[in-house]
This record gives structure tokens, sequence and C-alpha cells, in this order.
């Protein structure tokens, strides 16, 4: 019998608080159990070879991010297309005309970061 | 529905005016592209429908609401003088974000389907975590947005939960049947409900969801302060009676005390938590707080009369906020304190002796929040009040006339600032549009006061 | 808009005119604009008149609904019967008189506009007064006549004392007025409506000697003390003396003070049911008229002694009233009306003549200076003395018959206070135009006859004192008693519920033995003042140097002194303690403690505000938590153990 009630889901459930039980335990006894010393030379994250200089995190340009985050957007918004692909036929020429529409507001977006220079590398 | 799209493509066309040469024509082209939508909003008027397959309901109510948003919309953009005084100011990508968000907010109001309630929070929603770091080299308003955005995004999460819940338990999204307990799934609705609301009311500001509001109404650049405490709050409320009083009225039992409980909790916190503001923006936060405690009671009520108490109270409420962010505004852009304009309440004093105009218009407006008679305030209270009482909900209406009694405390301080003799003020220049502003603002305030019937018994 | 609303309509756009323009309109239009006002008023009066005599009929002129509270409905009507067109007469009438006078006697000040609008203000409240068709309009009118009767004695506001008087005035009449308002009060709870007809039409219905009647008379008899200056609330009346004499003689003497007599008459239904408070009513009025006339006997304040004089004829028209002679006591009020406007404007005439000197003890002989004011005072004062024909004579003596058959020992004083009133007017007469002139030089020199403006009102209403007792002849003239056969349907109330009402049992010879007796007393009374002041030429004593009775009477019994022992300085007193006690100690530890609370309470919530986001998402996920346990923590412990319950099914 197929069912989806609340407590269908029990052996779910179950499973997941063993499964979290599990790793929290793990966690706690390794840190009550293990041995430890702690020193300045340990600590460090080389302990040989010349003293470390600087930040470890160095900064990027922020154009990486931006046009990381332009890519993921173009990229999903492809994902509409997929179903539009499927039904077509079905949707006929209303659904083809309201993925122009889509399209169009779309490539009004791109025009404007181009226009905008997001994607020049060498401004400034 | 038209405004939706009118907007749509007049916010587009308003990111592409920015690159024209002449920047000045952004300002007056933004409100234009505002009335043109305000003018669309009434194609439908005595047309109601449904629209984009049911998910749309468009009527009367909405249609009012919608022109309450445009409106205030451009009364708050009135005062931005094209966004000239901001250092690295991109007006343009304002005003078009500001017609976006306008989109989601008309969504808000109009919404039959839980998607789309979702997507016009959204759309508001991230408008205003940009919109509050508008200022882009002010780090408190940086700090503001991050934190608005983040917290945002938590309550946003809970909604979403919630949302899911509720298309478990009822296999629909439509709100335009009511749902009842009974059967095995009510549990998943309880959870969905309640945690929808709590989505919700962290929207609008209530406690105990409130706390990002003091920081981030003190950090985001004093335009978008009021634009957010009155156009998300409508919307948000409306959205709220929309859920309550659809799809939730039959849960009535459920939800009844918990937003009894909140209200009593959001006006203790408001309006306590106010009276040692000297900021007069996390003062406005405060009481932000508080009025969503005051039209959380008109949810309280008979549903007959809650639209009219909620419609009514935020229009005399979004009047004041304006006035009184209006004269913050324009006050305090001629006292600049370590690159920063001044905003402490002390700011007013002496504005009476000053500029008579500017302080009539402050005093209007904290009399009017205050709640004072003959101001629209006092009927916005008295109706939210009545609307409670017709519930029987005594202690709660007790708690907010006292209530009601602290906040004229401070509302009081900048209008006692404002009257005393001395003033660290120049001379304080006022272009036309603000004054016309102002002098709607204030004109309404009054009629409101002394004839509340004539927005009262739209419907 | 009929006839009738117009005649307070008059005055009070006089009011609005000279009010509202004060300092704005010429000095030579205020006149005008005033005495008009008043005049217009009268004519409608006149064109009422014959209205209402047309069909004789009781006219109700309903204006609006005013008040709909529950069951109680209240209009705005005004009431047109016989005792109000008498009224109405008196008021528009010695009214238009005194605001012509008031043109000339007022024209070197500077508040002449001010003046004229405070008059019209009075006239139209008094005309309220007394058209009202209900209690409330009533009191309204009695409030009016109040606000403008203090205005009118602080008119000349520059003399702190002056204020004090005023101030006194309206304190005492505002003790009265709460009686009023609670008889008013009462009223409603028994009628449950406030309009006469309909309160005399049920009341007719109840038993004599019913309880509630007789509070509800006797609170509405405390605002007549108040108004009306009968013991104990008389003791303003001299006081208000310190207005403008037009004043005295319109609202002091003439109009204002009459209104709880008429407030009386026109509730005679009511009172006529209740014995016990119309037996206290002649009492007050007796004492009242003995122990104002005493004090007047050794007054030098020329309007000091008339306004004595004013308290004791009202309680004279309070014996009246008393013994169920309502007739008799509203005719007193008419002549009263007629020579003490008379008198109070003749006094003003010789103030004016006298370069504002008001103590007669500083006057004399000044009949031959100003004849016209001299002849027209006399004939005022033979006619308040009793002397026939004139007016007094036929309303004191109706009044005096009636206490005879009432109460002999009421009778007995009422004749001592007639005889003592005889003395001191004719007093003052000998005294003032009689004699050698005892004043400066200056004031000698400056003597003259006052304009016409103030003239004329003298010898009309010394014309109107000589014949106004005319209305009422006694019955054993064989003459008709207009004014009590024109009032007599007021009464049919009266006679309905007490059989023995309006009979009267004096044989024709008591009759004319009492009447020769008060004309004897008189005579005496005007021989023995001719005597002392005339022929012996006694000066009036200086206050100070007088002894015993003289000084006690002089000062007034100390009543000024025993009311500020008793009444004011406990009120002070508990009034400190009220400030220094509960206000500073209690009320205002509770209200600066609700204040610390308030910012203790912010001191709390405002600790919230970290400023970091990681701990505001905490108190939410926590607030979150909170409601669900809250709301439903018992739902999810079932679901949790229905879970586990299934598993181990």
């Amino acid at each position: 019998m197929i069912s989806n009630l609340p407590q269908d889901f029990s052996p779910i459930l179950v499973q997941f608080l063993l499964a979290l039980g599990f790793v929290i335990f793990t966690i706690i006894i390794t840190h009550v159990l293990g041995p430890r010393l702690k020193s300045k030379q340990k600590e460090d994250p080389f302990e040989c070879g010349i003293e470390s200089e600087g930040d470890a995190r160095t900064p990027l340009s922020v154009r990486y991010f931006l046009i990381a985050i332009l890519f993921v957007l173009f990229d999903v918004e492809i994902i509409f297309m997929y179903p539009w692909a499927v039904n077509f036929k079905s949707l006929g020429w209303f659904g083809f005309i309201e993925m122009l529409t889509f399209v169009a507001f779309l490539m009004a977006g791109f025009y404007y970061i181009v226009k905008k220079g997001v994607l020049d590398w060498e401004r400034d | 529905m038209y405004p939706i799209i009118s907007l749509s493509v007049t916010g587009l066309l308003t990111l592409f005016l920015g690159f024209s040469e002449n920047k000045k024509i952004v300002f007056p082209a933004s409100i234009a592209f505002l009335l043109i939508a305000l003018a669309t909003a009434f194609i439908d008027w005595n047309a109601p429908g449904f629209y984009f397959n049911d998910m749309l309901q468009v009527n009367n109510t909405s249609i009012v609401f919608w022109a309450i948003l445009i409106i205030s919309a451009i009364l708050i953009m009135g005062f931005s003088e094209g966004f000239e005084r901001f250092e690295f100011a991109q007006p343009a990508e304002y005003f078009a974000i500001v017609q976006f968000s306008l989109v989601g907010a008309i969504m808000m109001v109009s919404f039959k389907n839980l998607i789309m309630l979702f997507l016009g929070i959204e759309i508001l929603s991230v408008a205003m975590y940009v919109l509050t770091g508008a200022d882009k080299r002010n780090i408190r308003g940086n700090e503001a947005a991050l934190k608005y955005f983040l917290m945002g995004a938590f309550a946003t999460g809970i909604l979403l939960f919630g949302m899911a819940m509720f298309y478990g338990a009822t296999g629909t999204f439509n709100i335009g049947s009511g749902v009842f307990i009974g059967g095995d799934n009510s549990f998943f609705l309880w959870i969905g409900c309640t945690f929808m609301l709590i989505g919700m009311l962290f929207k609008v500001a209530a406690a105990p969801f409130h706390l990002w509001t003091p920081d981030v109404y003190e950090g985001a650049p004093t335009i978008f302060t009021a634009y957010m405490s009155t156009i998300v709050k409508t919307a948000g409320f409306v959205a709220l009676f929309k859920v309550l009083s659809t799809t939730f009225s039959g849960l009535q039992d459920f939800w009844w005390i918990m937003i009894a409980v909140l209200v009593t909790l959001s006006l203790m916190i408001g309006n306590i938590g106010a009276v040692s503001q000297n900021s007069f923006k996390r003062l406005m936060a405060y009481s932000s707080i508080s009025h969503a405690g005051f039209m959380l009671l008109a949810l309280l009520g008979d549903h007959e009369n809650a639209l009219g108490s909620i419609m009514f109270y935020s229009v005399v409420y979004t009047l004041a906020t304006i006035s009184a962010f209006g004269v913050l505004m324009v006050v305090s852009k001629e006292r600049i304190e370590k690159g920063r304009v001044y905003e402490q309440n002390d700011l007013f004093k002496g504005l009476a002796q000053n500029n008579g105009f500017l302080a009539t218009v402050l005093i209007i407006a904290m009399l009017s929040l205050a709640g004072i008679p003959l101001t629209g305030g006092f009927w916005g209270k008295f109706f939210v009040f009545r609307d409670a009482a017709s519930s029987g909900l005594f202690w709660v209406i007790i708690m907010a006339v006292l209530m009601s009694a602290i906040a004229i405390y401070y509302y009081f301080k900048p209008v006692l600032l404002s009257m005393s003799k001395k003033t660290s003020l120049e001379s304080i220049t006022i272009n036309p549009l603000a004054k016309f502003i102002f002098a709607i603002t204030t004109f309404g305030t009054i009629v409101l006061g002394i004839f509340p019937w004539i927005l009262r018994s739209l419907f | 808009m009929s006839l009738i609303a117009l005649i307070p309509l008059f005055p009070l756009i006089g009011f609005l005119i000279n009010g509202l323009g004060y300092k704005k309109i010429p000095k030579a239009i205020v006149a005008p604009v005033g005495i008009g006002a008043a005049l217009l008023s009268f004519i409608t009066t006149v064109l009422v008149y014959f209205q209402f005599k047309a069909d004789g009929q009781t006219i109700i002129q309903p204006l609006f609904d005013w008040i709909t509270v529950g069951g109680l409905n209240i209009s705005f009507a005004f009431q047109i019967d016989q005792l109000s067109i008498i009224m109405l007469f008196i008021i528009t009438g010695v009214g238009t008189l005194i605001h012509l006078y008031s043109k000339g006697y007022m024209s070197h000040d500077e508040g002449y506009g001010k003046f004229f609008a405070y008059l019209n203000l009075f006239l139209f409240s008094m005309l309220l007064l007394v058209m009202g068709a209900n209690y409330l309009i009533m009191f309204i009118g009695w409030e009016g006549v109040g606000l403008c009767s203090y205005l009118l004695i602080g008119f000349w506001n520059k003399r702190s004392d002056f204020g004090d008087a005023a101030r006194k005035a309206f304190i005492m009449n505002r003790v009265g007025d709460l009686g009023f308002l609670i008889g008013i009060f009462l009223i409603i709870r028994q009628f449950g409506t406030l309009e006469y007809l309909s309160v005399f039409e049920q009341a007719q219905g109840l038993e004599m000697g019913n309880i509630s009647i007789m509070f509800i008379t006797f609170c509405l008899f405390i605002g007549a003390m108040g108004k009306s200056a009968q013991i104990p609330l008389f003791t303003w009346l001299p006081d208000a003396m310190a207005g403008p004499t037009p004043v005295s003689a319109l609202i002091h003497a003439a109009t204002m003070v009459t209104s709880g007599i008429y407030m009386v008459v026109r509730s005679n239904v009511l009172y006529t049911l209740s014995p016990d408070t119309l037996e206290f009513i002649a009492w007050i009025g007796t004492l009242t008229a003995l122990l104002a006339a005493s004090i007047a006997l050794f007054q030098n304040d020329i309007k000091k002694v008339l306004a004595y004089s004013t308290v004791s004829q009202l309680g004279y028209m309070f014996i009246g009233l008393g013994v169920m002679a309502y007739t008799s006591g509203f005719f007193h009020v008419i002549t009263h009306a007629f020579f003490k406007a008379l008198l109070f404007l003749g006094a003003g005439s010789v103030i004016h003549a006298m370069s504002d000197e008001q103590d007669i003890s500083k006057m004399g002989g000044l009949w031959s200076k100003i004849k016209i004011t001299a002849a027209t005072f006399l004939i005022g004062t033979i006619a308040i003395s009793g002397l026939p024909p004139f007016a007094g004579f036929f309303s004191k003596d109706e009044i005096l018959a009636h206490v005879f058959e009432h109460n002999k020992a009421m009778w007995a004083l009422a004749m001592v206070g007639s005889f003592m009133t005889a003395f001191y007017m004719f007093r003052l007469f000998f005294l003032t135009f009689t004699g050698k002139f005892r004043g400066t030089k200056e004031q000698e020199d400056h003597l003259h006859e006052s304009p016409s403006s103030m003239t004329i009102p003298l010898i009309v209403l010394a014309g109107l004192s000589i014949v106004g007792g005319f209305i009422g002849f006694p019955e054993i003239f064989h003459l008709p008693h207009a004014l009590a056969d024109f009032l007599s349907p007021l009464y049919d109330g009266s006679r309905a519920v007490n059989p023995e009402f309006g009979l009267v049992h004096l044989s024709h010879s008591t009759e004319w033995m009492l009447m020769g007796f008060s004309v004897l007393l008189a005579a005496v009374a005007l021989g023995v003042a001719w005597f002392i002041y005339v022929k012996k030429e006694t000066q009036p004593a200086d206050p100070s140097q007088l002894g015993g009775i003289k000084k006690v009477l002089a000062d007034k019994y100390y009543l000024d002194e025993a009311y500020q022992i008793a009444f004011v300085k406990p009120v002070e007193k508990a009034s400190q303690f009220f400030y220094s006690t509960i206000d500073k100690k209690a009320i205002d530890r509770v209200v600066e403690g609700t204040g610390d609370l308030t910012s203790l309470l912010n001191r709390l919530s405002t600790k919230l505000q970290t400023g970091s986001t990681g701990f505001y998402i905490l108190v939410m996920s926590i607030a979150v938590a909170a409601i669900l346990i809250l709301n439903m923590g018992t739902e999810i412990a079932d679901q949790f153990f229905s879970i586990f319950n299934a598993q181990t099914k």
C-alpha cells in the first residue's frame, strides 16, 4: 500500500536520527579521547622552512565574482528552456511568444551588463 | 495587472536611460513612469477578474491598494532630487529598482496563489536589500544591507518552508478555498500556517522578528528607510490579511492567540524601546514596530471591517511617515558631520523658529503617529481598536492604550525640541517639489483626521 | 424662520457685530447697532404678542432636534405663553431703555464697543432663558446670563477688587447652578423629559407632597437662591455693584436676578405639589427681606443701598411665591423692574453728575441742580416704599395680604421689613437731594443734568413706575385685575393638583385694614426719615465710628467674614493638603514611577539590540521554536509518539 502519512516516514526518521547521533557522538568522543599537544610550532601552518608572511588569503578581483554570478544567472535561465522544449508542441504559438518575451527580457539584461562594462576585464 | 507590465517595461527603460548623456532626465522620467503605472492601474476598475491561470486576482480593493502603493512611491521619490547628493550615485538603477520593487508589492496585494505571494515578497525584498546598501561608501549602510539580506533570507526560508508544508497538506497553492483542521494532514497544515505567518511577520517588522528593523532603518539612506517603512509595510499587511482571511480563516482558533500575543509583544517592544532613542531614524524604526502591532490588532477582529481599517491605517501611517522622514531629509542635509548627514533627534532643535513650515509638518506628523485627535492617526487607531473590541480582546486593547500613552512621550521629543529657542541650524532650503509633497501629506493627515469617512467608506 | 426665533436672533447678531468688530468698527456705529438690536427685539416681541393674543394658545416653536440620547429627546424649541411674553416685554423693553441710557453713560469709556457687545449677549442669554421650551434651554440661558454678569461686573478689569467681585458673583452662582443642574437631572429621572408641557402634564398625575418632587423643587430653588440672591447666597449682589450702573440696573435689578422667580412661576405645578418647599421658600424670602433691609439702613454708598434694597425686594417676591401667590410674586417682578431700574439709572445719573462719586455723605442738595433726575428718583422712592397709587404699592400689598392669610408672624416680619424699606429709601433720597452740598468745590462746579439719552429712559421708567401698578387692582377696588386674568391659564396645573389654589378667604374689611396699616407704616417711615435727615439735618455717619448694633448692620452682619472663615479658609487648607500631600507625595510618585518603570523596561528591551546578526537570528530561532511549542507542543508530542506507536505495532 502506498501511503505518505507521517508515520510512514518513521523508518527514515529513525535512520536519520541514528546517522546524526553517530556523527555527533564521533566528533565529541574524538575531542575527548584524542591526546593533544599545543605549542606555537605545532599550530604554525608550516613547521619548517621560512617564516610565513602576510595573509594566507589573497584578495581576488571582485570581477571574478561578478562574472561567476552572471554566469550562474544566465545558466539558470536556460533551465526554463528545457520544459518549454519538451512541451513545445502543446504550448504552440502562445508558448513560443512567451518564450520570445522571456528571451527578450534576458537579452535586455545582457545588453545592460555589456553596456555597463561589467564584462570589460581591462577597465580602470 | 497592467501596472505590473507597465512597471516591468518602464523599469528596464529607466535602466537604459541611465546611459543617456543627460542624467537629469532620469528623475522626471521615472516619476512619469510611475504616473503611467498609476493610470494603468485603473484600467481594470470595476472589471474584476483573474490573470495568469488564476494566479493573480484583480478587483477594486486591490486596485485601491495599488494606487496607495504607487502614490506613496511617487511621494517618496519626490524627495530624491534625482539622487544628486549621493556620492557614486547611480540614479537610474535606483529608480529602476524602485519600479521593480513596486511590481513585487503589487503582486503581494493581488495574489491568488502562494507562488505569486512568494515571488512578490522576494522581488520586493531583494530590491530592498539592494536599496538599503545604495549609499555604497557608507559602511553603516553596507552593514545594514548585509544584515537585512541575511536575516531576510532566513525569514524567506521559513516562509518557503511553511508554503511547502501547506502544499503538502492541501495539495494546492491556491488560497481560494478555506482549509480546516481535521484529518491526518492537520499537523502539516499547522506547521505550514505558523511558518508562513512568521515569514510574513518578519517582513512587516512585528516583534519578536523585529530585530533587524532599528539597525536597517538607521543604516539605510533615509529615502529608502521611508520607502521600506511605508510600502513594504502596507503590502506586507495586505498579504497577511489575504492569507489569514481566506485560506486560514478556518484556522482562526489556532493563529488567533498567537497573533494576540505578538501584538502585545510588538506594542511593548516598539513603544518601550523607542523611549530612549536619540537617533530619529531608530526612533521611527521602533515606532514602525509598534505600528505593526496596532495594525495586527485589526486582523484579530471581524474580517468585514479589518481590510478597511488596515487600508485606513496604512494610508495615515504612510502620510505621517513620509512627512517625518521628509522633514528629516530636508533638514539633515543642512548639517553634515564627519562626512555624513546628522540624523539625531536634536537636529530639530529650534526648527519652529528657523522654519515654521517644516516644524508644522513635523509636528502634525508626530501628532498623527501618536494618535492625537483631529489627525488621521487618531482614527486609524480608533478603527483598529474598534475591530479588536468587536472580538472581545480587551486585555490587548488595554495594553495598546497604555502603550499609546508611552508613545506620546517619545513622539513629543522631536516636537519639543523643535519648539526650543536655541537653534543650531542655518536657513533651510526646501525645493518646491518637496514643499508640494509636504503640503499633500500634511493636508491629507488633517483631512483624514476630520473626515475619516471619505476614505474609510471606500470599503 | 418665524418671528419668534427673531427675538433672540437680533441681540445675537448685535453681539457678533460689536464683539467681532471690537476696536475695528467706528464708535458711531456701535451704539446704533446695540440699541437697534434691542429695539428690533422689542418690536418683534410686540408683533409676537399680537400673534399670540389672536388665539391665546401656547405657541411652541421647534427649531431643531438638539440632543437625542437613548429615550431622551431634547429639542431646541421656544415656548411663547403668558409668562414668557411678559418677561419678553420686560427684558426687551427695559433692556432697550437701558441700552439707550448706556449710550450716554458709557460714552467716555474705552470699552464702549465691548460694553454693547456684552449687553447684547446678555439680552440674548436672558431671552433664551425665558423663551426656552424646556429646562435645558433655560439652563443655557441661566449659565449665559451668569457669564455676562461676570463679564460686566468685572468690566473695568484694571481694578483687581472689581475682578474679585466678578469672581465672587460667578462662584456663588455656580454653587446655585449645581443645585439647578441636579434638579434637571432629577427631572429627567422622574419624568424622562425636560419639555415643560410634558413634565407639567405628567406632574398633574402625582400626589401632593411627593418626595421626589420635593427634591426636584428644592434643588431648583437652590439655583434660584444663587441667581436671585437669597440667603445664604446673596452677598455677591452688593459686590456686583462694581459693574457699570446700567449693568446694575439691567442685570442686577430688573432682569437676571428675577430669573429665579420666573423659574418658580414657570414650574408652579411642581412647587404647588410640594408645600414643604414652598414653606421653606417663604421663610428664606422673609429672612432675606429683613436681613437685607436692615443692612441697607446704614450704607452710605448709593448703589449699595439700592443693591441691598434689591435683595430685600427679591425676598418679598419669594415670600409671595412661598405662600402660593405666584401672580403676586410675579406682579412684584414687573413693578420692581420698573422702579428699581429707574432708581439705578437715577443713581447712575447722580453719579454721572457727581463726577463718579458714589458716597451719599458727600452729596446733598442736588434737587435744584439736576431736577429731572431728582424728580424721577423721588417717584421711584415713593413707588418702592409702597405709597399709593404708585406701582410698588399694589404689588407689595397684594403679597402682604396673601402672607397675612398664610402666617401672621411672617406677615409681621414682612411689615417690619417694609417699614425699613421706606425708611432707608427716603433716607437715601433726603441725603442725596436735600440739605446742603457736602462734596468738593470741583464736584459742585461740575454738577450738570445728564444728556437726553439718559433722561428719556428715566422719564419713561418713572411713568411706568406710576402707572405700572394699575395692571393689578386689588379685588376690593372692584376693578379688573388684568394681570391675574392674563396669567390665569398658567395655573391650570396647580389648580388641578391643589383644589385650594387661588382661593381667597380674607374679608374685605380685613383687606382694607391691612392696606391702611401698610400705607400708614410707610408714611411713618417717611416722617421719621424726614425728621432725622431733613429737620435735624443729621449727617450720615462714617461707618468706622458707628457702635453697637449699628456697626453690625453697617458691616453687613460680618457675613463676608463668616463665609471667609467657614468656606474659603477650609477650602484653601484642603487645597494645600491635596497639593502638598496627595499630589506631590502620592500621585506624583505614581506618575514618576510609571516613567521609571518604562525606562527600566526600555533598558532591558534595548539590550536585545546587540547589532550582531548571529545573535538576531538566534533570537528569531528561539522565537520560532517558542511559538511552535506554545502553539502546538502537544500536537508535536502526539505526532512523535504516534510514529513510535505505529512502529511498535
